[in-house]
């Protein structure tokens, strides 16, 4: 069965009939094209396809694309300004939080998510906060420096 | 046995998304076979994906997510009501459950991760009837009652009755879960939520539990232990409650009645514990949330940090 | 420099799953419900006619169509028992592994490929499964492989030295057991590629998510029957892989699915599959005796040592081999071994297939002496540091011929360990601990140390140390780089970048390193062997293309080339600053203007008139020393502090030190980031991961809920030493070091946690130390 909606990607209107089944991965990396969203576990246990939902970090692997309908949907890709990368994205290239990337981008939202809704966090919050996002590759250290510099950046004016 | 598939399709079905409790009833009893409900879905897609969700006949999908008078935590006087459809996000940061139920607002921020949080609703998290859910403990501590809505019957049913079974409910076809009330007790000495899993985080639940305790003159008044993953449903030990119930507060009393604990909880062994820890642990964390309750803090979480 | 990451961010990463091509059609795998099965039918008759599927693929094509897979390593012919059985991608008529795929589906959409796997109706009859270890070495156990009349795939002895003098020797013998459970990489990523077969060129195209492309391209086009030459694989963004992306027998089928559609077909694995059917590791046992002296001095091991390679270690995957560095790494560090005796069986069960997973086999033996010195710290009363320190090789002994036959090139392992316990702060902590002792609290100090030898050169296999590398400037002067340095996330771009910027003196942004792909003889990434052979034949690529570079400026500047030097892309006289040129111009004159006909007269000669260099790189180490297999051994210490809540076996990490020498640093942060990350696998390998089967061979947690790895609440702050003594066999000294810290972490926690519970007298028997079995050993002390 298709059923119709509209969402609001990436400050960008869209009308689509989606499959009941297919979920908001599916539909976001299949039809919309954006593919910073990873199919990781597909099971909610890995954060690799995290994306923020009407502001919010879920797991769009969770989440059945009907659902998402007058819904508003941010991915990493909302976060540049043209070519420019968002400031939280160079904190984690200048910080080496990325090493092989499937997770980044899922980590990235949720981060971008803290960072936004926390006035002030400690490493233990962060590492509380980021606790949904698996990574393989850093054990975390270089991500929770790279979202400490972004703070920075975010204090000093330099964000969006 | 089925073929082996690593992740199976969601099979095909047909979505409906009411925007009214009513609505939703109706839809539900007119559609009867075949029905399904989704909230959050964090229960509900991972487990047809895993091929739990039968494929055979037509499959209706009742999304009760956006149903608005369903989202929401309201104080009244004596209780808290919340909708059915509450993100556990909200349960754990609304200040009316922190300041009134802490006990619920650590066990909803300590399930999933915030991802799920941010999906996953508290009535989803009953219905689902896992006995590793982990709302469940507090809410059965504090006396919870659930709202059951059918088409043209509503009945109020407390929690303790609400489980039959792994996975099962006293829930007819065409019911749903439409509130939590909660009592507003205040626990003179205080109450505690811990959770143990197997790393310290976003884990699930090898044993949970809940306590509330109110003491009178040094004498155990009212006390209340719930507990999750160790028996086909989350429980209370009334046995152990009982018996702390009229003694004085001391640690060996404390000691001493956890220790019923293990006569009451029926543990199983699977990959995540075997029954003889889940046992164990039955009796260790409520030692340690029993003696929390003393200790100044009303709440504290326990993911097995030190 | 940072393209990589600046795509990786942003969403434009090119990962196998983001790849489409048009016309493009989905693979899955059906796989076997039972671990051991007869076939007796298969039936895809109700799942062709769903609408949508195009093709399916059985074990009778497969056998029909395909060669059986090839063995990654052999060494029957050498007279070793060393079994390889005949095996193709899908079971043919009979299955040994809970979901071994018996069925490939090819369909318009993954969705229909999944609804037609219930389709497929197959017909099974039980056999008795083996899924423990013991149990298939027993006389009578049910037979994997019918046609061998035991399951021990490779049974191997190694002996050393004189193993009765050290035992005569000895004041002490102490017995050692110790297993790992089964575990493995499982980066985020699972398995994957895309095939796109051209009937009319024959060629197969493929995009993989692979450590190894041109070991890939040698394996499929033999199990396809086709000519390597037509097989060609490109290396996609790669989501991790850790040893796990270094099989590709399913690829094998994707191929055959693109060939026998005639349209491009992808695989994405998934992450249930990845668990069930991916490689494995670890899953060893040792049972042994250690001779020591009084003053703690080691003089020799006697150990058996059993692998559990599931169903097979050497056609579907490559880790049987690793038995070999198992028993070879077990002296370590130390230098009092007099002789060393180990009997090591390689055993199949009806388990997934046994592959390459971070550390692959030196992990073990190095794991295993570990544990030894801390069991030897503990019954002699000396501090485990006291120990080691007393039975290092010493700083003036290098090179040093080891008695398993390494040669290992250079270190200073007192200084390694001397700065670890001081970051560690070992005697702080000591104290803390006996203070928190009185309280009830259990505190444990664990000290690890390692030689990891890195970059191996094996015959009769496909870790054979090939390599190669190619540096090039185009035609209008920017740089191109490409290696068997397969980008793995492990950060091999920038260093490769870094390493040819620096020697030949271009501009860091100039400077492309090429996707990797098959074109690019060598045998790609794995044996922590990047930064030395791909890099070392990088490094005398790109020295080749300077000395011809400045000659070539030389010529065109009109200046002796003892006197051009070139900073930051531009070429300049050290005598006469007017002569200068940018690599730009020189390119430009090289190619065209006046090109070749312009070069130096002895260049044309010698036909070397291109800015273009390809070389090669093998370990002088390993070519002088034929017994040192490997042509590093970098060296590293850990120490971890724990507190262990003895009512609910929890651990939690109080502090971690790791000090590491890798040589020459090539590139401090992306080595750091390295070792963080295997830290933290070391950690979750300790206190959490176990892959668990039944005894019927089902495999009950195929998921990251159920196997569980750390989360960033479950990983320390980690404070990080380096000391650098190069090695007089590389390029620049450097060293690998990539497998390591997983290596040291998984052994310190663990003698971190045993420390803790000295006052329970336990010695940790078998890994991971989970909060169950922790709870359990101390009730089972206190029991008597
Ligand atoms: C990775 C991961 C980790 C998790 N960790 C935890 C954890 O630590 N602790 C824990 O307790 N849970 C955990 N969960 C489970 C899950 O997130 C929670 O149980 C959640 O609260 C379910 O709510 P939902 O709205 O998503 O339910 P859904 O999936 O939408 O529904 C669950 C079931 O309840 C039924 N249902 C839902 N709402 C109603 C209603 N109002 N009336 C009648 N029937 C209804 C549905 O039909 C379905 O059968 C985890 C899940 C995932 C994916
Ligand atoms: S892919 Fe959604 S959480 Fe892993
Ligand atoms: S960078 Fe590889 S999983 Fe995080």
């Amino acid at each position: 069965m298709k059923v119709p909606i509209k969402t609001k990607v990436n400050g960008k209107l869209y009308e689509q009939e989606v499959e009941a089944r297919s979920t908001l991965l599916d539909i976001l990396r299949d039809e919309l094209k954006i593919k910073s969203v990873h199919r990781g576990c597909e099971d909610g246990e890995c954060g690799a396809c995290t994306v923020l939902l009407n502001g919010k970090p879920v797991c769009s692997c969770l989440v059945l694309a009907a659902q998402v309908d007058g819904a508003e949907i941010t991915t990493v890709e909302g976060l540049l300004k043209g070519d420019e990368l968002h400031p939280l994205m160079l904190a984690f290239i200048e910080n080496h939080a990325v090493q092989c990337g499937y997770c980044t981008p899922g980590v990235i939202m949720t981060a971008y998510y803290l960072l936004n809704n926390l006035a002030d966090f400690t490493d233990e919050d962060l590492r509380r906060g980021i606790e949904g996002n698996l990574c393989r590759c850093t054990g975390y250290i270089h991500i929770i420096k790279a979202i400490k510099a972004a703070k920075k950046c975010k204090d000093s004016g330099n964000w969006w | 046995m089925r073929n082996f598939v690593g992740l199976r399709a969601i099979p095909e079905m047909e979505y409906h998304r009411p925007i009214a409790l009513e609505q939703a009833l109706k839809l539900l009893s007119e559609l009867k076979e075949g029905c399904k409900i989704i909230a959050g879905g964090t229960d509900l897609v991972p487990a047809a994906r895993r091929g739990r969700m039968s494929s055979s006949g037509h499959i209706h999908i009742i999304d009760i997510s956006s149903i608005k008078d369903l989202d929401y935590i309201i104080k009244e006087d004596d209780m808290i009501r919340i909708g059915a459809v509450t993100k556990l996000s909200e349960v754990g940061a609304s200040t009316v459950v922190k300041e009134h139920v802490p006990i619920l607002a650590e066990a909803a921020s300590q399930t999933g991760s915030l991802q799920v949080r941010n999906l996953g609703t508290i009535g989803g998290n009953l219905c689902n009837a896992s006995p590793a859910a982990d709302t469940a403990p507090p809410l059965l501590a504090l006396d919870a009652r659930v709202n059951i809505r059918g088409i043209d019957k509503q009945r109020l049913v407390p929690l303790k009755e609400f489980f039959t079974g792994p996975g099962e409910t006293i829930l007819a076809p065409g019911e749903i879960l439409a509130e939590v009330q909660i009592p507003i007790t205040e626990p003179t000495a205080g109450s505690c939520f811990i959770k143990l899993g197997r790393r310290n985080a976003f884990t699930l639940s090898i044993v949970s539990v809940a306590t509330l305790v109110k003491v009178k003159d040094g004498i155990f008044d009212d006390v209340r232990i719930a507990l999750g993953a160790v028996a086909p449903t989350p429980i209370r030990a009334s046995k152990a409650e009982k018996y702390l119930t009229g003694k004085k507060v001391s640690e060996q009393v404390i000691d001493d009645g956890a220790k019923v604990v293990t006569s009451e909880v029926k543990p199983i062994s699977d990959v995540r514990a075997s029954a003889r820890y889940r046992k164990d642990m039955s009796y260790i964390v409520t030692k340690r949330a029993l003696t929390m309750c003393f200790n100044g803090s009303q709440v504290t979480s326990f993911a097995g940090k030190g | 420099m940072e393209e990589r990451e600046r795509r990786l961010v942003s969403g434009k990463g090119f990962y196998v799953d983001d790849i489409e091509l048009p016309n493009m059609a989905h693979c899955i795998f059906v796989g076997s419900p039972y671990a051991h099965a007869r076939i007796k039918s298969v039936d895809v008759s109700r799942a062709l006619r769903l609408n949508g599927v195009l093709a399916i693929i059985t074990g009778k094509e497969v056998a029909k169509l395909m060669d059986p897979l090839p063995a990654t390593s052999n060494y029957e012919a050498i007279g070793w028992h060393w079994r390889t059985p005949k095996v193709y991608p899908l079971a043919v008529d009979k299955v040994r592994f809970q979901g071994e795929p018996v069925a490939a589906i090819i369909a318009e959409h993954p969705y229909i490929a999944l609804d037609a796997a219930d389709l497929i109706d197959i017909e099974y009859e039980l056999l008795p499964p083996v899924s423990d270890v013991n149990e298939a070495m027993q006389p009578g156990s049910p037979l994997v492989y019918e046609e061998w009349e035991d399951n021990m795939q490779v049974h191997l002895e190694f002996n050393f030295g004189d193993i009765d003098a050290a035992f005569k020797e000895a004041d002490r013998i102490l017995r050692v057991s110790w297993h790992e459970g089964r575990v493995s990489g499982f980066p985020i990523e699972a398995r994957g590629c895309v095939a796109s077969y051209d009937r009319i060129t024959g060629m197969l195209n493929m995009w993989s998510s692979t450590q190894a492309p041109f070991l890939g391209r040698q394996y499929i086009s033999s199990a396809l029957r086709l000519p390597t030459n037509k097989v060609r694989i490109v290396v996609a963004d790669v989501g991790g892989a850790f040893g796990n992306k270094l099989n590709w027998w399913k690829d094998t089928v994707v191929g055959l699915g693109s060939i026998v559609t005639g349209r491009p077909v992808k695989w994405v694995e998934s992450k249930r599959e990845l668990f069930l059917t991916g490689s494995h590791n670890r899953d060893v046992t040792w049972e042994g005796e250690v001779a020591v002296k009084n003053d703690g001095s080691i003089l020799g091991v006697k150990a058996k040592f059993v692998k559990d390679l599931g169903v097979e270690g050497t056609n579907r995957g490559s880790a049987a081999m690793g038995i070999i560095p198992a028993c070879c790494s077990v002296p370590n560090a130390y230098r009092l071994f007099k002789g060393l005796k180990i009997e090591a069986c390689g055993v199949v069960t009806n388990k997934s297939p046994y592959c390459a997973y971070r550390g692959y086999g030196k992990d073990k033996g190095i794991k295993f002496m570990e544990r030894i010195m801390q069991i030897v710290s503990r019954e002699l009363n000396i501090e485990p540091e006291q120990i080691r320190l007393g039975n290092f090789i010493q700083p003036h002994q290098f090179p040093y011929k080891q008695i398993s036959g390494y040669v290992y090139d250079s270190g200073d392992y007192p200084a390694v360990l001397k700065k670890a316990l001081k970051l560690g702060k070992v005697d702080l902590w000591r104290e803390k601990q006996r203070q928190a002792r009185k309280q009830g609290k259990y505190i444990g100090v664990g000290v690890a140390f390692m030689v990891e030898p890195a970059g191996v050169a094996a015959p009769h296999c496909i870790y054979g140390g090939l390599t190669q590398a190619r540096v090039r400037i185009t035609s209008d002067g920017l740089v191109e780089v490409e290696n068997d340095q397969t980008e793995i996330g492990q950060g091999s771009t920038i260093t490769r970048t870094k390493v040819v910027a620096n020697i030949l003196g271009a501009k860091i942004d100039d400077i492309e390193v090429k996707r990797d792909s098959s074109d690019m003889p060598g045998s790609g990434v794995y044996s922590s062997r990047g930064a030395v052979y791909p890099t070392g034949a990088l490094i005398r690529a790109a020295r080749e293309l300077r000395v011809r570079m400045i000659k070539f400026a030389g010529h065109f500047l009109n200046e002796e080339p003892a006197h051009i030097d070139i900073t930051d892309g531009v070429f300049h006289s050290t005598k006469d600053p007017t002569k200068r040129m940018s690599l730009k111009e020189l390119a430009d004159c090289a190619y065209f203007r006046p090109g070749p006909r312009g070069l130096p007269h002895d260049m044309q000669v010698k036909h070397e008139i291109l800015l273009d260099v390809s070389a090669s790189w093998f370990s002088p180490n390993t070519a002088q020393n034929p017994t040192s297999t490997y042509a590093t051994y970098c060296s590293g210490a850990d120490i971890a502090v724990v507190e262990v809540d003895v009512e609910t076996g929890a651990v939690s990490i109080l502090k971690y030190a790791h000090v590491h020498d890798a040589g020459t640093l090539l590139d401090k942060d992306v080595v750091e980031g390295q070792i963080f990350g295997g830290i933290v696998q070391g950690i979750g390998e300790a206190l959490s991961e176990e892959l668990v089967y039944t005894r019927s061979g089902e495999l009950l947690n195929n998921s990251y809920t159920d196997y569980v790895m750390p989360t960033a609440q479950d990983s320390p702050d980690i404070v990080m030493g380096h000391i650098e003594t190069p090695s007089p066999f590389t390029e620049l000294g450097q060293k690998g070091i990539g497998e390591a810290p997983v290596i040291t972490s998984k052994a310190a926690i663990i003698n971190a946690i045993e420390d803790a519970l000295s006052p329970f007298n336990i010695r940790v028997p078998e890994s991971p130390a989970t909060r169950e079995r922790i709870r359990r050993w101390i009730l089972e002390s206190q029991e008597g």
